[in-house]
């Protein structure tokens, strides 16, 4: 079973990050589900792939009451993200998932219907949790060509799906970046090759530099905060990115 | 938590599912190889019927049965079309069990692992009663693939009378009586074919669940 972990707290407002599963096969790439939680509403942000959604219900349900879940959000398609969609919708068949426009008929391949989908449109939007304003973020090409990232104002937390990801040793099991140099090292490979375009993380890194964020959230590896957040933003916009030898 | 005894069952049951795709996959196989020796009939019957031409009255008899053969021929086509129409109704529905099978094995390990959740309870009843339903279906279409071999069987026996009356009325071919008699046996060979080919199909073990 995976653990969870509340990184962020304040009164009924919650962030969960859902990681490190020890019974995971190590031919599934490890990943990091995230809940917000709000006045008793939640949003589970990249709900995962189907083999693991015993783990990450399980998990959840320790934590969260999981028929409270008002939504999901899909940053993009991949099937680490969202394979898990049927599964959900066995549970819960009037769950809305959130994803861009792009993938809205595209992830019916797992599972759901059009009633299924809230597509979001390119330039992003609000997401109201039970009255928190949550917003998409456009990280297109990042490395998916409809991606989004979901950003929390109030508790200053921007969930970043596959940006800032690191492909850590098996024993490492902070939820938190200890060394940037040491962790970036396990993130420059990833990042050099999954993310397409230079332009679109250029954009990016202007986008999000805009905003306040204490904690930088992606789908593997560990949770970026405080100085780390900037540090990982200018690392970002400096390492060339599209890049793949063959 | 406790378990569901009809889970359990239902689980057994369901594995099997993937191997019937692998049996109808096989069957599907077959009947390809009796459309092709259906097509071969046809061909040979077209010869058989200039070659009765060519040997005028005394072949009258052989011409008549090569005609036959060939109308043979093409209701043994259209009768094993009828087949695929079901064999891909059936991939179809194993298809669906498969995919309840994932489903609900993805679902109790979720409900062990939690210790137990109502949601997820009704949510695995519904989906069993789902998988029933579906199994049913392909209980159906199992039973309409039997009754579509069985009526391929009884034309497959007129088309092996055919070949013997074939055989006999070559005998009073006179000249021709060796070229008409080389015919007819090929004839009775490739009926033999497909008689092999059913037998093989009949015996598949999708066929010996109920
Ligand atoms: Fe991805
Ligand atoms: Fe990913």
């Amino acid at each position: 079973m995976k653990a969870t972990q509340c990184f962020y707290q304040d009164g009924e407002h919650k962030w969960v990050a859902i990681v490190r599963d020890p019974a995971r096969p190590d031919c599934l790439i490890d990943t990091n589900e995230y809940l917000v939680s709000y006045n008793g509403s939640g949003l589970l942000l990249d709900p995962g792939g189907a083999e693991i959604f015993p783990a990450v219900f399980s998990a959840l349900s320790a934590e969260f009451d999981p028929a409270a879940l008002t939504g999901l959000f899909a940053s993009h398609q991949d099937p680490d993200i969202i394979s898990s969609l049927a599964l959900w919708l066995e549970f819960n068949p009037k769950l809305p998932c959130y994803v861009s426009w792009l993938w809205a008929s595209f992830i019916p391949h797992f599972g759901g219907s059009a009633e299924t989908f809230v597509a979001i449109p390119d330039e992003g939007m609000e997401i109201n949790l039970n009255g928190l304003n949550l917003q998409a973020i456009p990280a297109h090409y990042l490395h998916a060509s409809g991606n989004f990232h979901l950003y929390d104002a109030k508790a200053k937390v921007l969930f970043s799906g596959d940006v800032g990801a690191a492909l850590l040793p098996a024993k490492s099991d902070n939820l938190f970046v200890e060394n940037f140099d040491a962790h970036i090292r396990h993130a420059e490979a990833f990042h050099r090759r999954w993310m397409g375009s230079n332009e679109a993380k250029r954009a990016w890194c202007e986008r999000v530099s805009r905003l306040n964020i204490d904690m930088l959230c992606p789908q593997h590896g560990a949770i970026y905060q405080g100085a780390d957040v900037e540090r990982f933003i200018n690392w970002f916009d400096g390492l060339r990115v599209g890049v793949a030898v063959g | 938590m406790t378990q569901n005894p009809s889970i359990g069952i239902s689980q057994s049951r369901a594995s099997t599912a993937g191997q019937d795709l692998v049996r109808i996959v096989r069957i599907n196989e077959e009947i390809k190889s009796i459309v092709a020796v259906a097509f071969k009939i046809n061909i040979m019957a077209l010869n058989a019927i200039f070659l009765a031409k060519r040997a005028g009255t005394t072949a009258l008899g052989f011409g008549v049965l090569s005609n036959e053969l060939r109308v043979f021929s093409q209701d043994l086509k259209s009768a094993m079309g009828g087949l695929s129409g079901v064999i891909h109704e059936a991939v179809t529905e194993v298809s669906v069990v498969l995919k309840d099978q994932r489903l609900i094995s993805l679902l109790n390990r979720a409900q062990e692992e939690s210790g137990g959740n109502a949601r997820v309870a009704a949510a695995l009843e519904l989906r069993q009663k789902q998988m029933v339903e579906h199994q049913s279906q392909l209980r159906a279409h199992r039973r309409q693939l039997k009754m579509v071999m069985e009526n391929v069987a009884q034309l497959v026996e007129l088309g092996g009378v055919l070949a013997k009356s074939a055989k006999i009325e070559a005998a009073y071919g006179q000249g021709f009586s060796n070229a008409l008699g080389q015919v007819s046996g090929e004839f009775d060979g490739v009926v033999e074919d497909i008689r092999h080919s059913l037998v093989n199909l009949n015996k598949s073990e999708f066929f010996l669940q109920r």
